[in-house]
């Protein structure tokens, strides 16, 4: 694998590629030709942690000589019929359209001359027939540039091209500058690299859920120097928390675990910024505070939780990790196979439905008020296991893959695989996420990448109790 | 007047189509999802009140979350027996109900919908 330039996140507009998606268009593009090839992104858009996000939704292949033919002005251009019928598409869909091509060359890239001129004849008659974005991309296999024409008529440049693969990787039109990280940082910067401890200090983390596994996400979190945290949890500490809650203290039974998680990070890192959202995540304030991360982390064990995440990170393209511990004990005190999960969730590369770890009756169930909910569980609910060192396990296990992930440290980008690890006897072992092909969350038929158009915001933004 | 999403619209519209001439009452619950009870619905012979009313949450997580559980009014069997698994006698929505805890294992959540499954319960209670 080339060495290639690890990028803070930037701010301004920025592009987001499912990983599949990215596979598809570096194939088409970076061939062993040596030739330039092109395509059209369809996208949807959505508000940032740093500015606006265009989220790539599905792919268009311009065919060699048919779809992509010699141009007029230039070298090649997309036909005439492709982007007829890919600019309906884009005003159909409520979707930006962007033209892609390759350059050569490596960690930089910008437009030619001819580029920007054909932009300027062509672009302006392209939005008024979508009434969307519109925009050109230029790539090389590590850089990106992009000029994307506004619908308020103004023109902007991309920031940055975003792929949560098995490394968050941030493209540029170059390579960021190296700054000096802060000296307190210096033993792990030495892992990380400046670039890497820098983009620590951008992203905007959510734990959803603070127990035993989030107290410990937190606190870690922090430590490792991340720049903001969205702390999401509705429920109060009970004493039977306190000794697995990282820092609890006797008093703070009856207190919100926001309160507790939010002291932990402060504590930990003054410099941390934080958003503490004492609600259950399917609530339209913790909703939209998810929806504007650069990565979740989903520590609450319920199958709500788990739906809300899921669909967050398929319509808004943001990467999760949802970690767990199981101890199945049965009604005689049999203890089964012990087993803790750090399921990665990228984009686009199966989901939580299409791994059937959601019930939908159990969905439903935890749908309920609360005054309801435990009357609707026909056979009442059992309180599991939990402890500590588990917990610690599998929190570790993601921490250690995030990290590694956002300082691009992961030896392959493909890598998406979740861990299972089985302490009884001493097992562990990778699994991939399986996709069904109709899914509604995780494919370009169902919800991925719809941003601000998807079901997921339609929801939040109807009409809430708050 | 009540927002809903798209999906809850349309969910509580095939209930009212599919129990058409029926009174349907619609409550919010507060978190984008809606309580519906439909009235003088037919549950057969069995009981010595043949109608009743028959409700259920469409929650916010529709259609990926399945309607359970279901609840009619309080029935009392013709024969004199009690009823059997899957029913519990509770409150729900400020009136004594019957709780019945049905779910849908294998929903297809792109065929099965709200008011196919409410007619299910209807049918199975009455073979009750």
């Amino acid at each position: 694998m080339a060495r290639r330039p690890v990028n803070p996140p930037a701010d301004g507009w920025s592009l987001t590629l499912p990983p599949r998606l990215w596979n598809d268009l570096s194939r088409h593009l970076f061939r062993a030709d040596g030739d330039e090839h092109g395509a059209v992104i369809l996208a949807g858009q959505a508000d940032g942690p740093r500015g606006q996000r265009l989220l790539a939704r599905e792919l268009l292949i311009a065919r060699d000589g048919e779809d992509y033919v010699p141009g007029e002005t230039g070298y090649r251009a997309l036909s005439p019929t492709f982007v007829r019928d890919a600019i309906v598409r884009a005003r159909d869909e409520q979707l930006a359209y962007l033209a892609v091509h390759c350059h050569f060359g490596l960690d930089n890239v910008q437009f030619s001359r001819v580029d920007l001129a054909s932009h300027e004849r062509g672009y302006p008659t392209l939005q008024q027939i979508s009434d969307q974005i519109v925009g050109g991309l230029v790539l090389t296999p590590h850089a990106v540039a992009g000029d994307l024409w506004l619908s308020d008529g103004t023109r902007a440049p991309l920031a940055e091209t975003v792929i949560p693969a098995g490394n968050l990787r941030r493209l540029r039109p170059n390579p960021a500058r190296p700054t000096a990280s802060d000296p307190l940082w210096d033993r792990q910067a030495r892992l990380l690299g400046d670039r890497g401890q820098e983009t620590l200090t951008h992203l905007r983390v959510a734990v959803v859920g603070l127990g035993g596994v989030g107290s410990v996400l937190v606190e870690e979190l922090a430590r490792l120097g991340a720049g903001e945290l969205v702390l999401i949890d509705s429920e109060t500490v009970d004493a039977t928390n306190l000794p697995r809650l990282i820092a609890a203290e006797r008093g703070d039974v009856d207190k919100p675990k926001t309160e507790l998680a939010a002291r932990n990070a402060m504590r930990a890192n003054p410099q941390i910024r934080l958003v503490t959202v004492p609600r259950r995540v399917e609530h339209p304030e913790a909703l939209r505070e998810l929806v504007q991360c650069d990565w979740i982390f989903l520590a609450a064990d319920s199958h709500a939780a788990r739906h809300w995440v899921n669909a967050a990170v398929h319509e808004y393209l943001i990467p999760a990790t949802q970690v767990g511990v199981k101890i199945p004990v049965t009604g005689d005190g049999e203890i089964g196979q012990i087993h803790t999960a750090t399921r990665l969730i990228a984009p686009g590369v199966g989901c939580l439905w299409c791994n059937q770890l959601i019930d939908r009756t159990e969905l439903a169930i935890e749908m309920h008020p609360d005054a309801e909910r435990e009357q609707a569980r026909y056979i009442p609910g059992i309180p599991a296991p939990s402890v500590m060192p588990l917990n610690t396990l599998a929190a570790s296990e993601a921490l250690t893959h995030f990290l590694l992930a956002s300082a691009s440290l992961h030896e392959d980008d493909d890598d998406l695989g979740s861990v299972i690890h089985r302490p009884r006897i001493r097992e562990r072992h990778l699994q991939d996420a399986r996709q069904d092909s109709g899914c509604r969350w995780c494919t370009p038929t169902g919800n991925l990448g719809r941003g601000a158009n998807g079901e997921l915001a339609i929801r939040h933004a109807t009409n809430m109790r708050s | 007047m009540i927002t809903l999403a798209p999906a809850v619209a349309e969910a509580v519209e095939a209930v009212r189509l599919h129990f058409a001439g029926h009174p349907v009452e619609v409550v919010t619950d507060g978190a984008g999802g809606v309580f519906v009870t439909v009235e003088e619905v037919p549950v057969g012979t069995a009981y010595t009140s043949s109608v009743t009313w028959l409700g259920f949450q469409i929650s916010a997580a529709y259609p990926d979350a399945d309607i359970y559980p279901h609840y009619t009014g309080v029935l009392t069997r013709a024969d004199g027996q009690p009823h059997g698994p899957a029913i519990q006698q509770v409150p729900w929505q400020n009136r004594p109900a019957m709780q019945i805890s049905r779910r849908s294992n294998r929903r297809d959540s792109g065929v099965d919908n709200v008011a196919l499954k409410a007619e299910r319960i209807r049918r199975w209670l009455a073979d009750q």
